[in-house]
């Protein structure tokens, strides 16, 4: 069974603009925060499925900030962010999560965080076939950080690095807060 | 602004720079609601101290030994923890 | 996040992700993302509509299995006032999703 057989939208013409509900995201940030937001010049070269969905292991990332409740938070007071990442396991249901973020609201997330990490969601769509598997952890980390280049250095490469020689990812889902 | 424009504000002794980026860290994204988020956490410290109840006095000496950057860090984790206690939170990303 | 996906993506495995903020997203100029016109923190929807979560994440998958051109980004066509309807419809009939 595919993505395409379980009740997916159908085709959506790409040219239809939705409307952002907060216009000028990027714009607003970095009048704020000079320097703190990327834009690429090019894109990087796509990946592709070596197999369909149903036989590959599929890798969670977020920002939002989530861990395990018996970890320690990730530190969201620091003001040039925290340039670390949590791993969360892929087993892991709504009670064994928490969130601790500044700056993004998570009142709909604290109840149920299938919102913002639709962990759960994945879990039920390996049940049933419909993807191959997950990797055994999950990874999350804070969006907030002022320096995009350590950020790119450190979180981005380690992560991506952790992604394909530890967790054997096939594909990954990119979960922003 | 980002840690690269912090450091060049800092060079060239630009602290104006550097507090609006505090407030704006502080007022989630809001300048004037960081300075006014600047004045609750000491309002709240003092509030907390009108009660008048004992203090440890020889953990924050010990405290005070730490090195300066955890110190530095610490500042910022005692100003949000001063905001939730005087029960307005603002951070909710709505800015 | 972008960062992350184009590092990701570098390394030969392929990503999608799911996104509020088209500007910021067509800016880093990121391999597939599915676009949701929701506010932040309901990049899946709302609590216990496990229906709409489910339908957001399927549409993010099927990116993976059928996109061409890289940069693709694609919106998902439900406004932010039908999904709080639903979810208010289903609340005041005393059951949740």
């Amino acid at each position: 069974m595919t993505a395409a057989d379980s009740g997916a939208l159908p085709t959506i013409d790409p040219r239809e603009a939705g409307t952002q509900l907060r216009s000028g995201l990027w714009k607003t940030i970095n009048e704020r925060y000079p320097g703190a937001m990327i834009r690429k010049d090019s894109f990087v070269p796509q990946a592709r499925l070596a197999n369909s969905l149903s036989q590959s292991r599929l890798v969670m990332i977020s920002s939002c900030g989530v861990h395990l409740k018996t970890d320690e938070p990730l530190d969201v007071c620091h003001p040039f962010g925290d340039f670390r990442f949590l791993r969360v396991p892929s087993s892991a249901k709504h009670e064994d999560l928490i969130i601790h973020q500044l700056k993004y609201p998570h009142d709909d997330a604290d109840l149920d965080i299938n919102v913002i990490f639709p962990i759960e969601r994945l879990q039920e769509l390996c049940e049933e076939g419909v993807l191959g598997g997950l990797t055994p952890n999950f990874f999350s980390f804070i969006g907030y950080n002022m320096d995009p280049d350590k950020f790119e250095r450190t979180v981005a490469a380690d992560i991506a690095q952790a992604v394909v020689e530890k967790e054997h990812a096939d594909c990954a889902l990119l979960a922003p807060a | 602004m980002s840690v690269a424009y912090l450091r060049g504000a800092v060079a060239r002794g630009d602290l104006e720079k550097v507090i609006r980026f505090v407030r704006l860290h502080l007022g989630d994204g809001n300048e004037a609601v960081g300075k006014d988020e600047v004045d609750r956490s000491w309002v709240e410290a003092v509030k907390i101290l009108l009660r008048e109840e004992p203090v440890d006095r020889k953990f924050i000496a010990g405290v005070l030994e730490k090195d300066e950057s955890t110190l530095a860090l610490l500042l910022f984790h005692l100003h949000f923890y001063l905001i939730r206690k005087s029960g307005r939170w603002i951070h909710d990303g709505s800015r | 996040m972008g960062l992350i996906q184009r590092a990701i993506e570098e390394r030969g495995v392929p990503t999608v992700s799911v996104t509020v903020a088209r500007d910021v997203t067509e800016l880093i100029k990121v391999p597939r993302a599915l676009f949701v016109p929701w506010p932040m923190g309901h990049h899946f929807g709302v609590p216990f509509h496990r229906e709409l979560q489910r339908r957001v994440v399927l549409a993010a998958l099927a990116l993976l299995e059928n996109s061409e051109d890289p940069g693709l980004l694609i919106n998902l066509p439900m406004k932010w006032a039908d999904v709080r309807r639903e979810a208010k419809t289903l609340t005041e009939q005393g059951r949740r999703l």
